[in-house]
């Protein structure tokens, strides 16, 4: 018999049932050192100091109830074996706790010390059983995931050696190929990229499950991302006949979010509706708001495919899924796209669900929360409780010289945002987080409180700051323009949070207008 | 004009073959090395205006390689590309910041990949087109 001390905090606070649990617990024949506490408060604070061997636990103490109780001790210590004292008449209530991973349950009263002694021993075996089964499914998970990032990684190696040769053949750098030979190689270059495809999903997923998966949100218009992925996916729609549409709401608000991943999730979600559609159908891409769920903007994908049954649809987003009817589709990936969605959303705090009818079509739609500007603006657009006179829109546009940017453009951006924060008053001016997709033209725009004339020497001056940056010439082009914001002044003017509204409202609608101006350019450019 | 001069270090040999190839056909000449050591030694011989360098080498890895080469006095200008098989996620960064120009993961474009080394040899290096060659330099 193991002679070692027991340690016991009993958290009871009627002095005579304590008493008598001490009394059984000394009579036994190991030793045991008890700690007696009569609030769940006193009980919390010593699991806190030490950790005992056993928690004995009544349920209603004078500051805590029922079922309450056990579960801020489990939470509280969640690796200390719990065992319930229970009255006569709540053993429902110790039944209940036992399943919820309490450990045993004595009625008081009816406690002997050879009963006490064995409930705790039972008590603390199983708890350690418990937990080594958690360690041990744990490192299996582990090990499972190392596993897999791995092999990912070690399937890159061959993958790029087949890829570099069939598109050097591909390019006629290996001699002149006959038609049929290109042919063949292009069939050996889409399997490739398949191939790409799902060691990319592989290592994805495993991150997403180890909680490794990172996303780094920023200001986004959601509009452009829309475009940006519609026309990635329109050559592969033309070719199987398929309309593409988009539909985006005119007044729509800046998101929080990280561009890159949640193109990402529109393609995958478009990818998966124009292979589910048969030709001449249509695939119809939405970014709305619902007025019942203003923190939030609504991002759907229909297709007119023949839908999704019930049992798919419940488990749809989880991995390794593949729809069982999609016979046709002899190769269709992992089953790990939408679960890599589904994760990606959850990380920015949005929802993913998919609604459809056999027969009916399907529509996928995730929400992604808006950025307030408004709570921002707040602290700078007012003083002393009232709004500022006048607000300046400052835009910063630094433009790679070359496309590839050269170096390190994402530090070089970060630098000059970083000047940019040097150049302007804290109590009033705001820097809003930089607007770009990666490698491209970043946009910062500073709201300042003030007028046009004085906005004009800050740009004077933060011109100058950046233009001392060595090598920054080399690197890229910098344009700062200001604008007056012209928000709509109410009359009377209500309250300081409407005002701080609707400047910020005014912004939002001045920063997505010189978003769009600059995509028309760009597609005029073409 | 003499053509650009590309370091292609990787310990795969079939993988230096087919860039080496590439290169060539875009008007690069090309020398190899595949380990660190030799890395360095060829960087500090041959003076090629770029390098492409794999991260996980023999003798001294491409994180040792970077080092060495932003330490050198001669050879801290000269762009690197790193092309890695290893995740971006924990490698990218570390490798930008270390002074590489650009982190590409195996299996790369090699249209992206050829649009980098031309902008990171910036203008001086391109081969100039014919017309401008014969201008005094």
């Amino acid at each position: 018999m193991d002679r070692q001390t027991t340690n016991v905090l009993l958290i009871e606070d009627n002095p005579g049932d304590a008493d008598l649990v001490r009394l059984r617990l000394v009579e036994g024949t190991s030793p045991v050192s008890v700690n007696c506490v009569s609030r769940l408060s006193d009980g919390l604070a010593s699991l806190t100091r030490e950790t005992p061997s056993v928690v004995l636990l009544d349920l209603n103490l004078p500051d805590s109830r029922g079922a309450e109780t056990f579960r801020r001790v489990m939470e509280h210590a969640p690796n200390v074996p719990v065992v319930v004292l229970s009255g006569q008449d709540d053993e429902v209530l110790a039944m209940k706790a036992l399943h919820q991973g309490v450990q045993d349950y004595l009625v008081k009263g009816d406690i002997s010390s050879k009963h006490l002694e064995r409930a705790i021993r039972y008590a603390v075996e199983r708890q350690g059983l418990a937990r080594a089964l958690e360690i041990a499914q744990k490192q299996q998970i582990d090990f499972k995931n190392q596993f897999l990032s791995h092999v990912s990684h070690e399937l890159r190696t061959p993958l790029t050696c087949i890829h570099q040769y069939v598109s050097l053949m591909l390019d006629g750098l290996a001699g002149p190929l006959a038609p049929e030979q290109t042919d063949h190689l292009k069939t050996i270059f889409k399997s490739v990229n398949q191939l790409h495809a799902m060691i990319r999903d592989l290592l994805e997923a495993t991150r997403a499950e180890s909680g490794k998966m990172r996303i780094e949100p920023r200001c986004v218009a959601l509009g452009e991302l829309v475009q940006q992925a519609v026309a990635m996916l329109r050559p592969t729609a033309d070719e199987k006949k398929i309309g593409l549409e988009i539909g985006i709401d005119q007044r729509l608000p800046l998101v929080h979010a990280d561009p890159d991943r949640v193109l990402e999730v529109l393609i995958n979600l478009i990818d998966n509706a124009i292979k589910f559609t048969p030709a001449e159908g249509s695939v119809m891409v939405q970014a709305s708001m619902v007025d019942a769920d203003p923190g939030f903007v609504y991002l759907s994908v229909s297709d007119t495919g023949r839908g999704i049954g019930p049992e798919a649809k419940a488990l749809i987003f989880e991995r390794l899924y593949q729809d069982p009817d999609s016979v046709d589709n002899n190769r269709s990936g992992l089953g790990l796209g939408l679960f890599i969605c589904r994760e990606i959303v959850r990380l920015h705090e949005g929802r993913i669900w998919v609604s459809s009818e056999l027969g009916q079509g399907s529509t996928f739609t995730f929400t992604l929360p808006v950025y307030s500007l408004a709570k921002l603006l707040a602290p700078v657009v007012s003083y002393d409780g009232r709004l500022r006179p006048a607000f300046v829109l400052v835009k910063i546009e630094l433009s790679p010289l070359s496309n590839p940017p050269r170096g390190n453009w994402k530090e070089t951006w970060q630098q000059c945002a970083e000047i940019v924060r040097h150049c302007v008053y804290l109590d009033k001016d705001l820097v809003l987080p930089p607007m770009g997709a990666s490698g491209t033209t970043e946009t910062l725009f500073v709201l300042a409180s003030t007028d046009l004339q004085r906005a004009g020497i800050m740009s004077t001056r933060i011109r100058e700051q950046l233009e001392r940056v060595e090598n920054l010439k080399t690197k890229c082009g910098v344009s700062i323009t200001t604008r007056p914001v012209e928000f709509r002044h109410e009359n009377p003017p209500g309250t300081l949070e409407q005002q701080v509204q609707s400047v910020a409202d005014c912004v939002t609608t001045m920063i997505l207008a010189s978003r769009e101006r600059k995509q028309l350019s760009v597609i005029k450019g073409d | 004009m003499p053509r650009p001069k590309i370091l292609v270090v990787d310990d795969d040999p079939d993988l230096v073959r087919a860039l080496r190839l590439r290169l060539r056909a875009n008007n690069y000449e090309v020398t190899t090395a595949s380990d660190g050591y030799t890395a360095i030694a060829q960087a500090q011989k041959e003076r090629p205006a770029l390098i492409i360098l794999d991260l996980g080498l023999p003798v001294g890895d491409g994180f040792v390689v970077l080092d060495r080469l932003q330490t050198s006095d001669t050879l801290s200008g000269v762009p690197v590309i790193v092309l890695s098989a290893r995740d971006p996620q924990t490698n990218e960064e570390r490798a930008l910041k270390a002074g590489a120009a650009a982190f590409f993961q195996k299996p790369a474009d090699n249209e992206e990949l050829m649009n980098v080394i031309r902008v990171s040899l910036g203008p001086d290096a391109t081969a100039l087109p014919a017309h401008t060659a014969a201008w005094p330099s």
